[in-house]
């Protein structure tokens, strides 16, 4: 299994309870600075991650891959 | 003119049957079906017929469509025998459906058949992994349909892997290999997220695997939940009802089965966007409190204030009642023997020496005389 397919699934769940967070008004400040920063980053992996990442083919009879 | 041939009953079946199986190994007859029996839920017993003729068939019920009914056109592809006990027919290979009524009307049959089995219920229908992670793709790889899932799949999403069995999608073959691809799908030890089973358009004819039972059967049967896309709009096929989604085209299919990564990444920057409009709002909410904060340690202080101060003037009042001075000034005097104050008249004695202090100044006497009451 491609590791970059996890790290996508893993990191858009991650920013998704995330934002709940910093919408969360008992949410302290030096917390929402700590999830602000982490959010910005996993944006930048996923956006990198959609903008690089390509599928595979492989055909079951002879076992070939396509790009 | 040469002699006529002299052989005993069985020695002519074997004669006639090598020579039918000589000049017609296997035959596709086009007919009307007549007289359709099923015997111990395994054997079929039929007649093709048509203005002037009539023909029995015999074979079993794995090879049917679908239920059949009287009267519907088939296209049955047979070997020619004869039996040395019932006489002639012909052994089935595969039964199709002949002609669009007959397709239809076969097909409605199934459909209320596998219907009021339940194989259509909305309860049974799975939700499709979104994205999924790995696609088993069941189409024919020279296909239209192929294609353009794939262009529209790697348009919109990546990093996934996508599994071909490269099978037919029209005649006959097509339907054992739909049946096997996604059997071999299932037994997989470690199965794609989900099944496509997608073809182009094409003619009723053509489409009609996608209405075979044991194809319908195979798809609502899989472990795997299943995308079918049959390239067409009218008549929904019975495989694409008894999926867990239908798409109406391959195209559609890849849609239906992946976010667009152009829309996911503006939807990332307005999360980003979202998250600064998020720290802005906890920061000015903190600004908010502070300010709360201050305003009520001002009006805290002030109050404690107020109250020390009316403490303190309360308390200068009752000293000031209590002030000696005050009470000499009403009239009362404070007599002192030896610097002592004397309270009760008992305590003098004649000739005390005594000073009296009153609230202008203070006398020097002498006790004259003691008077007790």
């Amino acid at each position: 299994m491609s590791k970059k397919v996890t790290n996508y699934q893993e990191l858009s769940t991650e920013l998704d309870i995330l934002l709940a967070k910093l919408q969360d008004p008992t949410t302290n400040l030096d917390e929402a600075m700590s999830l602000y920063k982490r959010g910005q980053i996993i944006i930048k992996e996923l956006e990198a991650y959609l903008k690089q990442a390509e599928n595979t083919v492989r055909v079951l009879s002879d076992d070939k891959v396509k790009k | 003119m040469n002699d006529p041939l002299i052989v005993s009953v069985s020695e002519f079946v074997d004669l006639l049957n090598q020579t039918l199986e000589f000049a017609y190994p296997s035959v596709i007859i086009i007919g009307e079906l007549s007289d359709f029996k099923i015997s111990k839920q395994k054997w079929i017993y039929f007649d093709l017929k048509d203005d002037s003729a009539k023909i029995h068939f015999f074979g079993t019920v794995y090879q049917l469509p679908g239920p059949l009914k009287d009267g519907l056109m088939l296209k049955v592809r047979a070997i020619p025998h004869l039996h040395p006990q019932y006489g002639f027919s012909l052994t089935v290979q595969h039964i199709a459906l002949f002609g669009e009524g007959s397709i239809k009307q076969a097909s409605e049959l199934l459909k209320a058949q596998l219907l009021a089995e339940g194989l259509f219920d909305v309860e049974r229908k799975r939700p499709l992994p979104y994205p999924p992670n790995r696609i088993g793709l069941i189409t024919s790889a020279e296909s239209a349909a192929y294609t353009d899932f794939l262009k529209i799949i790697n348009q919109r999403w990546g990093g996934m892997e996508i599994l071909l069995d490269n099978v037919q999608v029209q005649g006959e073959p097509a339907i054992d290999q739909l049946i096997q691809a996604v059997t071999k799908f299932n037994q997989m030890a470690n199965p794609p997220d989900v099944l496509v089973i997608t073809r182009g358009g094409g003619s009723v004819d053509d489409l009609q695997i996608f209405n075979h039972e044991l194809v319908t059967r195979s798809i609502a049967g899989s472990r795997i939940p299943t995308l079918v896309a049959v390239g067409h709009e009218q008549d929904v096929s019975l495989a694409e009802l008894a999926a867990d989604q239908r798409a109406s085209t391959p195209s559609n299919a890849a849609e239906l089965l992946v976010p667009d990564k152009k829309a996911t990444i503006a939807q990332l920057k307005i999360t980003s966007q979202q998250m600064n409009t998020y720290l802005k709002h906890a920061l000015q909410m903190l600004k908010i409190s502070l300010a709360d904060y201050k305003k009520s340690l001002q009006t805290g202080i002030l109050q404690n204030i107020t109250q020390y101060h009316n403490y303190l003037q309360n308390r200068s009042d009752i000293i000031n009642l209590l002030d000696p001075q005050k009470i000499l000034k009403r009239g009362y005097a404070i007599i002192y023997r030896q610097n002592q104050i004397v309270r009760r008249a008992s305590e003098f004695n004649k000739n005390d020496l005594i000073n009296i202090q009153l609230s202008d100044g203070s006398l020097n006497a002498t006790v004259n005389k003691v008077i007790t009451l």
